[in-house]
């Protein structure tokens, strides 16, 4: 029996005992479930949200429609009525925020409220309506089962059609089951690795027939990374992997990319720095409503008072 | 010994009564008459095998097959009836309509179009032929055909409203609207708030739409298209599990509902069920051959299904035949980077970011104007 069907089928067993967590994997790849577990991904979904454990009351009032989120009950009044739901699932881990999904008369809602972190406290949910007519359109946005169930496809593991298997959060499986077995995954080409996380991050394919444009699209880091003037599908040094270990968590600290540009770009070249080439070239963007800059992933010369470029 | 003799001379009546050909039509007839259609298509048989060659059983025969929705059979007796006695204006009218239940509305149009040509001043080929234009999506034609006729006949509400959706959908709401307050005088009906929900559709007010299509909905629901349209509102309004249903309803009613066929074929693709996803499809493209948003879905699921060649292939088509047509620049993008085209791909991606720049500079040119 080869090392790695033998390491498959310990991990299917421990997967039907520990539903598909690092655990499962741990006994063969210690290093990657360890690291692993400290990313953001592994906390993209939760049914207990640790921010609302964190803070457990929050309000705010919008026009006409006072929220409050207690104990994990929503609640939006008008000031005659009041409506008051427990909240099922928090998505988001908080680099940024959380929405929260909930439902109602038997369908799935979007909390028309988030909480920022950058403003510790809740405000309007990006996209969200800003202008209800109704304390019922105020409670949130309905979502289409089949927009919810992609949403949980991307926040969680092992998402059937009834939700009943879901894991919270990215877990091993999320990427390394179906039909990208682990050990393809690091030999995807450039363009495969777009498409494959770009299935929740957004590929160029999706943004560029769909939408959204403007400034709206920078946070899709595959779209953008696919027009900048060095994206090469043929070249593995622009691949997401070339950047990014998915096993950790962000790196955040600008000089830690340098090698990565210097893999493409001599020495010398830039006439104005010769370090944080992300500071300049991969600007932080501010996205309104997000209270959170994007590091826009189409790479650049940034001209003063540029438009956002698109396309 | 009498009896030996009488018996003799009943078998020999009764044979020669079932072997007479012109008893046995005239029974095919009677019972075709009495709708007792199964026995009828046997008379008509039994008699065709003796007479093969009389248009008027054959085209009889078609008729009854036509009455049990045996549309393919029913085409085979009108051809072959109309072979010995070309241009009989009710064959070729019954032979339009089986084309039309059979989805085969291309040739609906052009044989109601021949026997249009035949007797211009006819009523019902003309309503017909605007039918079918209307589901082949010719709404310049329809106008152009009906605009007369609808003139000279304005209590005919069944003309205003075909007029009035192919004005409609031909982007004249205000010709539209004269056509549907000429409906709306006669009353309430499901055809008036379905007229209404186009020309709302066609205006992108889709919440005002959805809710006049749900009142056409919900006094006839039977009504051809209206849940087509329904499910077209539910769908842009963020329902996608209703608008699937309602597309159900439409496909129930009417197999070849061009709209309904493609938009829950798109439905289907996105979830992966593609098999039946191309059939829907399929039938898009029989009632409109060439149309490419059903062309395009097939090449999609063909790329989705890992058939790169094929996808390519049918692609490189489309974009030909319509270059401006982003989504199929966007996937043929995508395909060519998979075969390791590199230089097709930055074309096809360079092209996408053309149109979309063209696409966004004529948005911003709207909202400056406005």
């Amino acid at each position: 029996m080869s090392a790695l069907r033998a390491c498959l089928i310990a991990a299917a067993l421990a997967r039907s005992a520990a539903g598909a967590s690092p655990q499962a994997c741990a006994p063969c790849h210690a290093a990657e479930t360890a690291a692993f577990a400290g990313a953001a991904m592994t906390k993209a979904l939760e049914s207990r949200s640790t921010i609302l454990r964190a803070n457990p009351k929050l309000s705010l009032t919008l026009g006409p429609y006072s929220y409050e989120i207690a104990n994990s009950i929503y609640s939006v009044t008008d000031g005659n009525e009041t409506l008051r739901v427990p909240i099922e699932w928090a998505f988001g881990q908080g680099s940024a925020g959380q929405t929260y999904v909930f439902r109602r008369d038997g369908k799935w809602y979007e909390s028309r409220v988030s909480y920022f972190s950058a403003l510790h406290a809740l405000d309007l949910t990006l996209g969200a309506d800003p202008s209800p007519r109704t304390l019922a359109e105020a409670v949130g946005r309905i979502a289409p089962l089949r927009e919810i169930r992609q949403c949980f496809a991307c926040h969680a593991t092992n998402v059937s059609r009834s939700l009943d298997t879901l894991v919270e959060g990215v877990q091993c499986e999320r990427c390394h089951a179906g039909s990208h077995p682990m050990k393809k995954l690091g030999a995807l080409t450039t363009e495969q690795q777009l498409d494959f996380c770009g299935q929740c991050h957004r590929t160029w394919s999706q943004i560029a027939a769909n939408g959204p444009r403007g400034i709206a699209n920078v946070r899709f880091q595959p779209y953008r990374l696919a027009g900048s003037r060095c994206y090469d599908a043929a070249d593995p040094r622009i691949k997401c992997t070339a950047c990014h270990n998915p096993h950790r968590g962000l790196e955040t600290s600008p000089a830690a990319y340098d090698t990565k540009c210097a893999a493409c770009h001599a020495a010398g070249q830039c006439k104005v720095a010769t370090a944080n080439c992300v500071t300049c070239h991969m600007p932080r963007l501010d996205l309104p409503g997000a209270h959170q800059k994007f590091t826009d992933h189409r790479i650049r010369i940034v001209r003063p008072n540029e438009v956002y470029p698109d396309y | 010994m009498t009896r030996p003799l009488h018996l003799f001379v009943a078998l020999t009546l009764s044979a020669h009564a079932q072997t007479d050909p012109e008893d046995l039509l005239k029974r095919a007839i009677a019972l075709h008459q009495a709708g007792d259609i199964p026995a009828a298509i046997q008379s008509y048989q039994q008699y065709l095998a003796l007479r093969p060659e009389n248009p008027m059983a054959l085209s009889n025969l078609g008729a009854a097959y036509a009455r049990l929705a045996r549309y393919p059979e029913a085409i085979v007796q009108y051809r072959h009836a109309l072979k010995l006695q070309p241009g009989n204006a009710p064959v070729e009218l019954n032979l339009a309509l089986a084309f039309y239940k059979t989805g085969q509305t291309e040739l609906a149009a052009a044989t109601l179009e021949k026997v249009h040509r035949a007797a211009p001043t006819e009523l019902q080929p003309i309503k017909l032929l605007a039918e079918c234009w209307l589901a082949m999506g010719e709404n310049k034609k329809v106008v152009a055909l009906l605009t007369p006729v609808a003139e000279q006949r304005p209590a005919d509400l069944a003309l205003a409203y075909q007029l009035g959706m192919a004005l409609v959908r031909d982007q004249q709401p205000e010709r539209g609207q004269i056509l549907i307050d000429r409906i709306l005088r006669n009353g309430d009906s499901a055809e008036t708030w379905l007229l209404l929900g186009v020309t709302k559709l066609t205006a992108r007010d889709y919440p005002a739409a959805l809710a006049d299509l749900a009142k056409a909905v919900a006094l006839n629901p039977n009504l051809p298209e209206v849940q087509s349209y329904y499910g077209q509102a539910l769908l842009r309004t963020g329902d996608p599990e209703s608008a699937a249903s309602a597309f159900r309803k439409a496909l129930d009613a009417n197999p070849y509902d061009y709209t309904a066929n493609l938009q829950f074929a798109v439905l289907l693709k996105e979830d992966e069920k593609f098999p039946d996803a191309v059939t829907c499809l399929r039938r898009a493209l029989q009632v409109r051959p060439n149309d490419l948003g059903a062309r395009y879905q097939l090449a999609a699921i063909a790329f989705h299904e890992e058939k790169l060649d094929v996808a390519r292939r049918d692609l490189e088509t489309i974009v030909k035949e319509a270059p401006s047509f982003t989504e199929a620049h966007v996937t043929l993008a995508t395909i060519y980077y998979r075969l390791n085209r590199k230089p097709d791909g930055d074309r096809e991606r360079a092209t996408v970011q053309k149109l979309n720049a063209e696409a966004q500079a004529k948005q911003q040119q709207g909202l400056n104007v406005k």
